[in-house]
């Protein structure tokens, strides 16, 4: 009874199992290849976001020097007029450009005075170790609801950090000697006014030195 | 108040705190008895139900599993990597590539063997259920880390999000699972053999074996249902968010004990039911709901829970000495 019993319950699971199939068996190879066609790649889609949607769009930004005497008259009213902010979060940022002299170089930032006759750093161009989201979302040029998922738009940030890293920052670090004129492009977030907008921390995207 | 009404009113205890609870928050807040508050409600218990449905039983039994939690974020890591890597066969350069179905299964088949493999320490090695579920519970946070890598698996795709965030009849998905897995335990608990011996096992394990009940046999069967429940509880959490968080679950298990000794299920077995049980999910679904509602601090939610499994507790034992 006990057997039959057994037989039984065999053959429905193998009935059920053939009809709703547990697993496809394929080779590694194929498997490696659907998977990498399924995949968001967030390398692939920075270096195009890079060199393609990023260049078109660097002169929508706003000129340092206004931005910076616009904070100085009123910081809500700058804030309104050039910031932009993703969802509900507090923390809003600036795409932002200019030409400043250097009068600092630091271990990871580079001061540069940018307004007409001023000597004090009123930028801070960034060139250590780049974490966080300005990047991504500093330029307004990327919407998190065009992504199915939080990790492949949190990817994005790492990738474009990445090439900020290994393109901008050498380059950068070699123009940096005090008393050198340098033109930026980049983004700035701001979370403490207090703290972020004296001097206005940026991550750069493109510098030239002049 | 004599024996009969005592023993009526004992047991119509949770459903009372439940209605008072109702009717006051219905009284303070115009959104708790919106459809929508109702039905959020209801999606989340679901995950809990699961959960203390298996509790429940091990329970009756006289036990206790504090690994329910970690049994539920490894369940749902496995179920979510085998459908989104798949499981490689390195020697024969195969891939087994997992169907929603399968991964399902896999998920399943994994909180049996955790829970069975707590059934076996407790049963075989005569491990107290309080140590051997602990030991577990880092077993399984371990071997989760370990599967993931620490990262979150994403990306599952809508079928298997179905499970989690799909909705049938206007209600979702999640809701009905837990609704048919009340039914079926509920008639297991009540209704067959299974059932009579975890509430003879739990009113004296001496006395159900020498009625010749295969005591290890019960307890490792009601650990290994448990182990499952939880998995089912952990693909649910992993399908309605879309991916697999390494640290799902943290902290499941004094919800689903609480849940159980509110619904009046006794602490030393042999006493307790599956709709008490639903009851006290109800009641920590509705108090969470509530305390939102109401724009409690979570810190204060945390104390007051407590309390209420302190008062929980503390009913049992009163009504235990006054017996």
């Amino acid at each position: 009874m006990r057997f039959t019993r057994g037989i039984i319950a065999l053959v429905i699971t193998a009935g059920v199992c053939w009809r709703f199939p547990l697993f496809h068996v394929v080779t590694r190879k194929t498997a490696t290849a659907e998977n990498a066609a399924t995949t968001f790649n967030a390398r692939q889609f920075a270096e195009t976001f890079w060199t393609k949607q990023l260049p078109a769009s660097l002169d929508k930004t706003v000129k340092a020097a206004v931005l910076l005497s616009a904070i100085q008259s009123d910081v809500a009213t700058a804030k309104r007029n050039f910031s932009r902010s993703v969802g509900l979060s507090e923390g809003y940022f600036y795409f932002v450009s200019g030409t400043g002299r250097v009068v600092a170089v630091l271990d990871d930032e580079i001061s540069l005075a940018v307004t007409a006759g001023s000597t004090n750093a009123e930028v801070s161009l960034q060139t250590g170790l780049i974490f966080g989201n300005t990047l991504r979302d500093g330029t307004g040029l990327l919407n998190a609801s065009d992504y199915p998922n939080s990790q492949d738009f949190n990817d994005i940030a790492a990738a474009l950090n990445h090439i900020v890293e290994t393109r901008v920052l050498p380059k950068l670090r070699g123009q940096a000697k005090v008393g050198a004129n340098i033109s930026f492009v980049g983004c700035t977030e701001v979370d403490d006014e207090s703290a972020d907008l004296k001097p206005l921390k940026v991550v750069p995207i493109q510098t030239e030195a002049e | 108040m004599n024996a009969n009404a005592r023993e009526l009113f004992k047991k119509l205890q949770p459903l009372i705190a439940l209605a008072v609870m109702v009717i006051a928050l219905a009284l303070l807040s115009d959104k708790f008895l919106t459809f929508a508050n109702q039905r959020n409600i209801l999606l989340q218990i679901s995950v809990n139900l699961c959960l203390s449905i298996g509790m429940t039983l091990i329970i009756l039994t006289g036990g206790i599993d504090l690994s329910v939690g970690a049994m539920l974020g490894l369940a749902g890591a496995v179920a979510a990597g085998l459908l989104k890597s798949g499981f490689v066969l390195k020697a024969f350069g195969v891939v087994l590539q997992f169907t929603p179905f399968g991964a399902v299964v896999a998920g399943i088949l994994v909180g049996l063997a955790l829970g069975g493999f707590n059934g076996l320490a407790i049963t075989k090695f005569k491990l107290p259920p309080f140590v051997a579920t602990l030991g577990m519970l880092s077993i399984a946070r371990g071997l989760t880390m370990l599967w993931t890598g620490g990262f979150p698996v994403t990306d599952l795709g809508p079928k298997f999000g179905f499970i989690g965030a799909g909705v049938l009849l206007s209600v979702p998905m999640a809701v009905w699972i837990s609704a048919v897995l009340v039914v079926i335990f509920y008639f297991i608990s009540r209704r067959t053999v299974l059932g009579r011996y975890i509430y003879a096992v739990g009113g004296s394990e001496k006395a159900a074996a020498f009625s010749g009940i295969n005591v290890n046999r019960v307890k490792f069967w009601v650990y290994a249902l448990g182990g499952a429940l939880a998995a089912v509880a952990g693909l649910i959490v992993t399908a309605r968010l879309d991916a697999a968080d390494p640290k799902a679950g943290l902290g499941y298990e004094l919800d689903s004990i609480a849940a159980v000794v509110i619904g009046g299920t006794s602490l030393s077995g042999g006493r307790g039911s599956i709709l008490g049980t639903v009851l006290g999910c109800l009641i920590i679904g509705v108090l969470n709901n509530g305390l939102f509602l109401l724009d409690v601090s979570p810190f204060w939610q945390q104390v007051v829970k407590g309390l209420v499994i302190l008062a929980a507790v503390a009913a049992d034992k009163l009504g235990a000495r006054q017996e």
